[in-house]
């Protein structure tokens, strides 16, 4: 928005960067100082001239696949980056299968991540290469794809993969075949990229698989093309690479010296790692201890909770009185269905209790590996980054739109007896950021200080500030956001030591999409470590649409329901279109170590499948889920003695 | 023509390219390459080359039987090649197929970019382009927000007295305590309409044009009620000059010229053939389904 033209960084800094030492100690007090920096003692005429925060939250996708990735490729992906950044910015384009697609309107930014391993690997094989066809196994996936078994072969691909047996000839760093992709993806990048309207950032994915565990990480470049393309993109291969994020932070930390170019890590969400993207007491045959916290903190500011692959916030086997807990799981087990998952692994592998043991592992080792803050991306493997439930364009290129993709199976393993269906797959989801500005670095740098929230695809505006003194009427102001930073810190950010006798408090507020459905009601959800050390939670209703009264049970009724499936149709005549409140903890204890996010939820609407079948006219299978109630998620306020 | 344009012409740079690269097969083989020939000669140069792919994958030089193996390698498959080719095993490849068109249309896509485009080029595009990237009008309002959720019924009515006073009050109307409090922006600045539109939903903008300049009208209604708004300016989308436009121009113009030279030099090479088509296409049935899908990272 053109405001943002008048805003000055280093205010903005001032008050947004709450999250450092100093800064943390008197962040939450009702500092006289900074509430003059809000509301200036001589006042513009018009209020909102010279204002220092981020305005409106930009949408965007951290994590795009395009024919680049080797699986994809093989899956029958054909878009490349510049067609990944062309259709985010709203063009209309032909999609991998052959149909014209475009975006209800354009997203803000995009990273297109293509894996690091093997970059450049499809085209490479399907150009004949001698040395890759020369191995019994790259002649065997040439022949499967040239066969018309393209899917075959990228499951056996990922599989080879995360066994670590790939066939000479695969690009590494280094070789021809490999830096052409890389510069590749850095010269779209560069051609899109558009200050002030849209941000194409360069990056890529570390896909560290091993065991089928997916520990993928995306790294983001906050730079330019020049400097990114100093380096080449980090792998999991031995020698060259490793499969142990130890080593890609210290990839990491050389980048970022050798480029001049900030880097960040986001972790893929970690519910197919059987229980190991969040380790508590030792990873790789090491043990957890500060050097790992702090360099985990360091590097990997954020967390994707929810993507195609399922939503990874919380399970109700951890959150049993939770009960909007059951939200497109993905819990059969990893990566490529060879291990099933048993309940002592989902500790984890989800977000919450992730979020909870860093507050133990910080009474231990001083540093919280896991402070991070929340966001939403596709994965998709299409090049597309289209995540709206009625434009729903799939993970993979066999799973665009079809009729098929109501009945087919997406992965099975005989073995196992695990198998995934193609309507299992979410239309999930976007990266919400309070960046100043539509710039690299601006949004960067939001993603830096976590001031980010999840979306499972709508894109609601929400806004959390945690501090001392909200009161009541705060909720009414005219400027919520003046008085949330004014009083407090956004989210991402961190309260300290309490004023004596005080509780936190919270002002929370969301708008609908403007396109999209009404809201059903904002939640907060506390986890802290009791006086015994354990971890405890609870999810509190803090505003609601309507007049629902909560229950003796403490449980608010349900919105309701005015779905009609069989039209996929829905109306606005239940929920809120904006919800807003003050929050003040009734349960705080100054002594103990506490962590608040927001949890927004919309009223329920169709899920694609619901899409689907109407426009198709097939019948769903029995389980399908045809209505689901999409939500966002903010990045915690963290609470330190 | 002139010399220059001639120099120029992006076909004459494709010809000139694969004249060389043609002249290069020839000779690099000692003259003597291509099926049917039955000397291999491996030139300093070829060994050389194969050292250093070797060095670049090990970090170090190969020994002397790493080379050998190296040499023997390439001696195999030169002799492979060359007897699959006189065999036709190449002939109904389709990846071999596939790999030689590529690389026959890289050539003229390289050629392509050979020269930048020239001004005269720019112009030529900005003329047939302007219209589509004519910066968008943009528009600067207020607005006074009227919550149908919280008022329900009465919001209607309420809208339209508090429209009475605005009115009354006129373009400097104090509004922070009027309507509904709200999340959304109460002024507007100067803004583009698609911002506009993003903020509260497609379609508002367009409205926004019905409203008179310094008036307050409305409502206007959105996803999330009614608006009462007073626009107090507009500035029309203005035609972008070449200067702003010189990256954009210049990406648009290499594509375009990528696209027209490898139509024109399938066009030309379609004259050297006849082509007999024995069965018409038949028409496209419903699209073939999609492999089983399997797996995903």
């Amino acid at each position: 928005m053109n405001k943002r033209r008048f805003l000055t960084m280093t205010i903005a800094a001032g008050l947004l960067l709450p999250t450092f030492g100093a800064q943390a100690q008197d962040a939450g007090t009702a500092d006289k100082a900074k509430l003059d920096k809000a509301f200036p003692s001589k006042p513009n005429y018009s209020p909102y001239a010279g204002r220092t925060f981020p305005t409106m939250p930009l949408f965007g996708d951290t994590h795009l696949h395009t024919g680049f990735s080797m699986d994809a490729g093989a899956f029958g992906a054909r878009l490349t980056p510049r067609d990944a950044y062309k259709f985010a910015r709203g063009e209309e384009i032909t999609s991998n299968s052959g149909q014209p697609v475009k975006l209800s309107r354009p997203l803000d930014f995009l990273v297109v991540a293509d894996h690091s391993d093997g970059m450049g690997f499809f085209p490479l094989l399907m150009s004949g290469d001698p040395a890759l066809l020369a191995t019994p196994q790259g002649r065997q996936w040439y022949d499967l794809i040239r066969g018309g078994k393209g899917a075959e072969a990228a499951f056996d691909i990922i599989r080879s993969f995360g066994l670590q047996q790939l066939p000479k000839g695969f690009p590494l760093p280094g070789t021809a075949a490999y830096r052409n992709a890389w510069g590749e993806t850095i010269k779209a990048a560069e051609a899109y990229n558009e200050p002030g309207r849209f941000t194409a950032f360069i990056g890529f994915e570390w896909t560290s698989n091993t065991g089928g565990n997916n520990l993928h990480r995306n790294v983001i470049f906050r730079g330019n093309g020049t400097q990114a393309a100093l380096v080449e993109p980090y792998t999991t291969m031995p020698p060259l690479g490793s499969d142990n994020p130890v080593e890609l932070w210290k990839y990491m930390a050389a980048t970022q010296d050798k480029t001049g170019s900030e880097v960040l890590a986001i972790a893929h969400n970690g519910n197919l790692s059987n229980g190991r993207m969040f380790p508590v007491v030792e990873a790789f045959g090491k043990k957890i201890d500060r050097e790992y916290a702090q360099n985990r903190a360091r590097w990997e500011p954020l967390y994707e909770m929810t993507q195609t692959k399922g939503t990874g916030e919380a399970h109700p086997f951890l959150s049993p009185n939770d009960e909007l807990a059951d939200f497109e799981l993905w819990d059969k087990s990893n990566l490529d269905g060879s291990v099933p998952k048993t309940k002592d692994m989902l500790e984890f592998e989800y977000a919450r209790s992730a979020l909870k043991n860093g507050l133990r592992l910080e009474d231990v080792l001083g540093v919280n590996p896991y402070k991070f803050g929340m966001i939403g991306s596709s994965d998709a493997h299409t090049g597309l980054a289209a995540m709206e439930e009625d434009n729903f364009f799939g993970k993979t290129a066999p799973q665009e739109p079809s009729p098929e993709r109501m009945s087919k199976v997406f992965f099975a393993d005989p073995k196992t007896g695990v198998k995934v269906m193609d309507w299992e797959v979410g239309a999930s989801g976007y990266a919400a950021v309070w960046a100043t500005e539509n710039t690299r670095e601006a949004i960067f740098d939001a993603m830096k200080r976590r001031e980010t929230y999840a979306t499972t695809g709508p894109r609601m505006a929400v806004r959390f500030f945690g501090g001392w003194d909200f009161v009541a009427a705060d909720a009414t102001n005219r400027m919520p956001a003046a008085i949330g930073y004014g009083k407090g810190v956004p989210m991402g950010g961190d309260l300290a030591k309490a004023p004596n006798g005080k509780a936190p408090t919270f002002l929370v507020a969301a708008l609908k999409d403007a396109i999209g459905a009404n809201l059903d009601r904002i939640q907060v959800v506390k986890g802290w470590v009791d006086k015994d050390g354990k971890t405890q939670e609870k999810v509190y209703d803090v505003v609601w649409s309507g007049n629902r009264k909560p229950g003796a049970d403490g449980k608010l009724p349900p919105v309701g329901n005015t779905v009609d499936v069989a039209n996929a149709t829905w109306t606005n005549t239940i929920g809120a279109p904006e919800l807003i409140t003050v929050w003040k903890d009734p349960q705080f204890d100054p002594k103990l170590r506490a962590f608040y996010y927001a949890r927004v939820i919309e009223i329920p609407t169709p899920r694609w499948t619901a899409y689907d079948a109407k426009r198709f006219g097939v019948k769903p299978l029995p389980e399908t889920r045809m209505v689901l109630q999409e939500r966002a998620y903010t990045a915690p306020i963290w609470y330190t003695p | 023509m002139r010399l220059k344009s001639i120099l120029r012409e992006p076909l004459l740079h494709f010809l000139a390219i694969g004249a060389a690269l043609f002249l290069f097969f020839h000779f690099s083989s000692g003259g003597s390459a291509g099926p049917g020939s039955t000397r291999i000669v491996i030139s300093t140069g070829q060994i050389a080359h194969l050292e250093a792919g070797f060095t670049r994958t090990w970090s170090r030089p190969p020994s002397e039987a790493e080379l050998k193996g190296l040499i023997d390698e390439w001696v195999r498959e030169e002799i492979a090649v060359r007897e699959a080719m006189a065999a036709g095993l190449d002939r109904d490849d389709s990846v071999m197929r596939r790999r030689l068109r590529q690389k026959l249309e890289f050539l003229v896509e390289d050629s392509a970019e050979a020269s930048p485009p020239t001004d005269d080029e720019l112009k030529a595009w900005l003329a047939k382009h302007a219209d589509e990237y004519r910066s968008e009008p943009r528009v600067a309002f207020r607005q006074v927000f009227v919550s149908r959720d919280r008022r329900g019924a009465a919001a209607e009515a309420d809208a339209a007295a508090i429209l009475k006073r605005l009115t009354a009050e006129g373009s400097s109307a104090r509004i922070a305590t009027l309507g509904d409090a709200t999340m959304l922006p109460a002024d507007f600045d100067l803004a583009p309409l698609r911002d506009v539109d993003r903020m509260f939903g497609a379609g508002f903008a367009r409205q926004l044009d019905a409203a008179e300049l310094g008036k307050w009208s409305g409502p206007i209604r959105s996803g999330y009620g009614l608006h009462l708004v007073l626009v107090h300016e507009r500035v029309e989308g203005a035609l972008p000059n070449l200067e702003a436009l010189r990256p954009v121009a210049r990406r648009e113009v290499l594509a375009e010229r990528r696209k027209r030279q490898l139509a024109a030099m399938y066009d030309r090479l379609l004259e050297k053939y006849t082509v007999v088509i024995e069965r018409p296409v038949a028409p496209q049935g419903p699209a073939s389904s999609p492999a089983p899908a399997k797996g995903g990272s």
